[in-house]
């Protein structure tokens, strides 16, 4: 048999794949840059369902003022870039501590009747419960209304969970963040105040 | 088929003993409260294990003796409602009840303060053993302001209160860790210490 006789070998699909990963990966980038940047106006999925919780039990049309989200890359990133600069040691124990947080700012309408505080935090438990949360506490006084909620299971000091929301008659502030407490707990312990302030909270 | 017998039997005692968890030792059920109207104040603290464990965690290598009472705790739990002339008479009844209902539990009474503008104080004690509480219950009346209910479950050694207190110089904190060492009965076999002079 003559080997001549054997079609040539290409290597065409190949390189076609080689032409479609160099196109597609820009476009990946940007989708992926594109989700990144939108992500940061977008709270997470509890906040989320502790917002829409709240908003639906006090029948009051919220008006949204603003939403920020910082993720594990936003906050790496900063960490990142403000490793050179010279910081208080707390902001930078709260630089270290915290992983991603997000915050959503919602305003009652002037003229709006006052929702019903208890109805409201009744409301927040429920969705939080939904999500596998459990309140931590809860405060109502005067108009103030404050909720703290942990995650029920899987409480890591590595990764702590919490979620927070604050209304005080006009404003609803919503936070969630994730993070180690251990380095701002250590800093916190460090301060020279830190005996008198303790002594302060135990006599309170 | 069950392929995996001893993972579902392992899945099985768990979901079993959950259900048959019941409230520990010395834990109070206060019930739920409805936060009072017109603006009144009410807070409601629960701290589980889980979180004061954490707790521990994060506070260990800076204080050894403030982990290791966090460590002992499994539940704090704190409710504080403000009086209204709606709810006074219902709340007061209310925790009347819960001191009834303690004192028939078994809780020794170890304190119990009426003052004269009408603070009405109880603690109780739960003891686990001769030498621990399992659970610490206080109840206050302020007749015009608010009702405070605090129950504290674990394995609490007044010593550690009484140490931690010390060494941090918390005059308060002293002072609860020896109102409770006299309120621990001693163990059968356990000898009081005196201090040479």
């Amino acid at each position: 048999m003559n080997p001549s006789a054997l079609p040539p070998v290409t290597h065409r699909p190949t390189r076609r794949l080689w032409l479609w990963a160099l196109l597609l990966t820009p476009l990946l980038l940007l989708v992926a840059l594109g989700a990144g940047v939108a992500s940061c106006f977008h709270l997470g999925s509890d906040a989320r369902a502790l917002r829409n919780g709240l908003m639906k039990s006090s029948s009051a049309e919220w008006r949204h003022k603003i939403t920020l989200n910082a993720n594990y890359f936003t906050l790496g990133a900063v960490r990142a870039g403000l490793s050179c600069v010279k910081l208080d040691p707390g902001a930078r124990a709260a630089l270290q501590s915290v992983q991603s947080a997000g915050v959503g700012v919602y305003q009652l309408p002037s003229g709006t009747p006052q929702p019903d505080r208890a109805t409201m935090l009744d409301a927040a438990d429920s969705a939080m419960t939904g999500c596998g949360w459990e309140r931590v506490v809860g405060v109502m006084d005067g108009k103030d209304l404050v909720a703290i909620y942990v995650p029920g299971k899987n409480v890591s000091v590595h990764s702590l969970k919490c979620c927070v929301m604050v209304f005080n008659g006009k404003e609803m502030v919503l936070v969630s963040a994730r993070g180690n407490p251990e380095p701002l707990v250590t800093c916190a312990l460090k301060q020279p105040g830190f005996r008198d302030q303790a002594r302060w909270l135990a006599q309170r | 088929m069950i392929r995996y017998p001893l993972a579902a039997a392992v899945l099985a005692a768990g979901v079993g003993f959950n259900v048959l968890a019941g409230p520990l030792p010395g834990q109070v059920d206060f019930g739920k409260f409805t936060p009072p109207g017109d603006g009144g104040q009410f807070v409601e603290v629960q701290v589980n294990s889980n979180l004061l464990s954490l707790a521990a965690q994060v506070v260990e290598k800076q204080q050894p003796d403030a982990a290791k009472l966090l460590r002992s705790v499994q539940l704090v739990h704190v409710n504080v409602v403000g009086l209204t002339d709606g709810n006074r008479a219902e709340l007061e009844k209310r925790v009347r009840q819960i001191r009834h209902d303690l004192d028939a539990q078994g809780w020794d009474h170890n304190v119990s303060v009426q003052e004269k503008d009408g603070q009405d104080v109880g603690i109780y004690t739960k003891t686990r053993g001769g030498e621990a509480l399992a659970g610490l219950a206080i109840t206050v009346i302020q007749p015009r302001e608010q009702v405070v209910l605090i129950n504290i479950v674990g394995d609490i050694r007044p010593e550690q209160v009484a140490a931690l207190g010390d060494k941090l110089d918390i005059k308060p904190l002293k002072d609860v860790g020896a109102a409770l060492k006299k309120a621990a009965p001693k163990a059968p076999d356990s000898k009081e210490t005196v201090p040479e002079n």
